[in-house]
């Protein structure tokens, strides 16, 4: 790739068009957009490559112990061999949710609040304070959810308070940052016009959000909660930290469950033969659903286009 | 190659192609010839000892081997944690010089001729919140709390209060024990909670007053309280002598008396260099002290 510049800045008869410029700025012109073209292709072949080895190194499960035994299995057990991804499934499933409603609510009150209300003073204050949010590591989450939530948790249900709700909890602050800014790109990109009609015709501050802003931003707003889902799905440290990891299906809101990703953190470091293979098919699993999601919101931002 | 030769006169070609070739082959033969021998056959290598074996004491050997080449550079130690089995498997075999095994011989295994080094003793403590009046207990009533018979502590003569079960995960060297020792065939209560290191299964039990779980004897400190287990209080003292039931010793095993740098190497992981902190740090109970309690 290094020697292309060199070779098509050469032959500067056959693009006639690029005479007004020299050649040394045509070669910095082609190193640069070889350079883009480089970085593009290394993020795409980055996903392809890790979803081929996933794959191929997950393919196995289909044959032993079977993709029905895998995905609708209910016993996640390395020590008798029987890999069933069925109540991890469900684990992540009901965390996923309790975040959501935890978390949609506060994140997109929070954009409201910053789009709509807050004064640029006090907004130049919890803008950096949310997208801070976004910064704080997992770890520190799921230590905060440990030492602090769990307890407190643990007095409300009964239990050791490891289980769904801790984990949603933690979740929910989590995926505040990505709702909320997406949410307040969102209302920013309404027409100006709307929002001044509606005031103009006499309505309040909440009459304009509610029945004007929201719906009209509604699409981005569905958009960036399935991105908040993408990224609660796929949370590892701070759910294997609160959710007490109990591959067993959901008992209550203060008993422990496992979910996929933290499953495969906690078995990867021991897997071997089938385990293995079955750690490899749930990481597809998880890479299905991400998948998933992105085409959801790419097939909603596009229907919203054509509307 | 042959195309870049191809422009020359037929005869040269024939001449010095093959010539050539053969010396291209034999060289890349050497060459790969020579690593595959360094490669595998670094157990005889003079200056090398391999130790391969149980993974719990893989932290161990691990930091035995470097402060012991910090000490003979000229020597270089290899370790790799690969299970107790398997350990006792490559030093009978010959692939390595030491087997470690965090289990005693099998019957099958007496005859093979291995000698045994014991390094530390491995004991776990079943812990309990201090608050929790449950003193003592039985290994059978343990078992028992840990596969899920026994769901609150009312049943076994304490207050009425949930039982709220705290594991390790399966890579835990500490639950392997405990599962060897303690559980035997039954198996672990499927709901408990399962957590990935000694310090959050103490910091849970900690402020949980239902709560019970178990860590490596050395790690127990005034925050929990460690049960009386089928009448023996869990001390090194006990351990050490052999009464406490939920307890291992940790080998080295060596096909014949260790000699030479094998020797060298395990005298060092006797010493109190590595007996007085690494051992102990680890949460284990140095196999010196059995000469203090005796003595």
């Amino acid at each position: 790739m290094a020697d292309e510049p060199m070779t098509t800045s050469t032959p500067s008869e056959s693009k006639s068009t690029l005479k007004l410029m020299s050649k040394s700025m045509y070669a910095k012109e082609a190193a640069l957009r070889n350079l883009f073209l480089l970085c593009a292709t290394a993020a795409v072949a980055g996903v392809a490559l890790i979803f081929l080895f996933v794959g191929v190194r997950g393919w196995p499960i289909i044959q032993d112990p079977g993709l029905g035994a895998f995905l609708f299995g209910k016993v996640w057990s390395s020590s008798t061999d029987q890999f069933g991804i069925l109540p991890l499934v469900t684990g992540t499933l009901v965390i996923t949710i309790g975040a959501l409603l935890l978390g949609a609510p506060l994140a997109v009150g929070t954009a409201v609040f910053l789009s709509e209300i807050a004064s640029p003073r006090v907004r130049s204050v919890v803008r950096p304070a949310v997208e801070l949010l976004a910064g704080v590591p997992s770890v520190v989450y799921g230590f905060f959810g440990l030492i602090i939530l769990r307890p407190i948790i643990a007095n409300l249900t009964g239990g050791l308070g490891f289980g769904p709700l801790t984990a949603a909890i933690i979740l929910a602050v989590m995926i505040v940052p990505t709702i909320a800014t997406l949410t307040e790109d969102a209302l920013g990109s309404v027409v100006p016009g709307i929002r001044e009609a509606s005031y103009a015709m006499g309505a309040t501050t909440w009459q304009t959000i509610y029945k004007v802003l929201l719906p009209a931003a509604s699409v981005g707003i569905i958009d960036a909660i399935i991105l908040g889902m993408g990224r609660a799905v796929g949370e590892t440290m701070a759910v294997v930290m609160v959710a007490g990891n109990a591959p067993q299906f959901f008992q209550g809101l203060g008993e422990p469950v496992s979910t996929l990703t933290s499953q495969i953190v906690i078995d990867m470091s021991y897997a071997s033969g089938t385990h293995r293979t079955a750690l490899f098919g749930m990481a597809v699993i998880l890479f299905l659903i991400s998948m998933g999601l992105v085409a959801l919101v790419r097939v909603i931002s596009n229907r919203k286009k054509e509307g | 190659m042959a195309e870049y030769r191809r422009p020359s006169t037929r005869g040269h070609l024939l001449s010095t192609c093959p010539r050539t070739v053969l010396r291209v082959v034999l060289a890349c033969a050497l060459a790969v010839s020579m690593l595959a021998l360094s490669a595998c056959d670094g157990s005889s290598a003079s200056d090398e000892v391999i130790v391969n074996g149980s993974t719990t004491i893989l932290p161990i050997a691990e930091i035995a081997a470097e402060q012991f080449m910090d000490e003979n550079p000229e020597i270089s130690v290899l370790v790799s944690g690969v299970g107790s089995s398997a350990g006792i498997e490559t030093v009978t075999r010959g692939s390595s010089d030491i087997g470690t095994s965090s289990r005693d011989l099998k019957t099958e295994e007496e005859t093979l001729g291995l000698v045994d080094t014991p390094i530390a003793y491995d004991a776990i403590a079943v812990i309990v919140n201090p608050d929790n009046p449950i003193r003592e207990l039985t290994t059978e009533q343990v078992r028992d709390i840990f596969s899920g018979r026994y769901t609150n502590w009312s049943e076994l003569g304490g207050p009425d209060l949930p039982i709220g079960l705290v594991n390790r995960d399966e890579a835990s060297g500490t639950r392997e024990a405990f599962n060897k020792i303690v559980m035997g065939d039954e198996t672990f209560d499927i709901g408990a909670v399962i957590l990935p290191g000694t310090g959050q299964a103490r910091a849970v039990v900690t402020d949980a007053p239902g709560a019970v779980g178990y860590i490596s004897l050395g790690f127990v400190n005034d925050d929990v309280k460690a049960i009386v287990i089928d009448g023996v209080v869990p001390s090194e003292e006990a351990v050490v002598a052999g009464t406490y039931p939920v307890s291992r010793i940790l080998h080295c095993f060596t096909m014949g008396e260790p000699t030479g740098l094998v020797k060298q190497y395990l005298d060092y992981v006797l010493s109190p260099a590595i007996q007085d902190t690494v051992v102990r740090d680890a949460g284990f109970i140095p196999i010196t002290a059995k000469e203090a309690f005796d003595g």
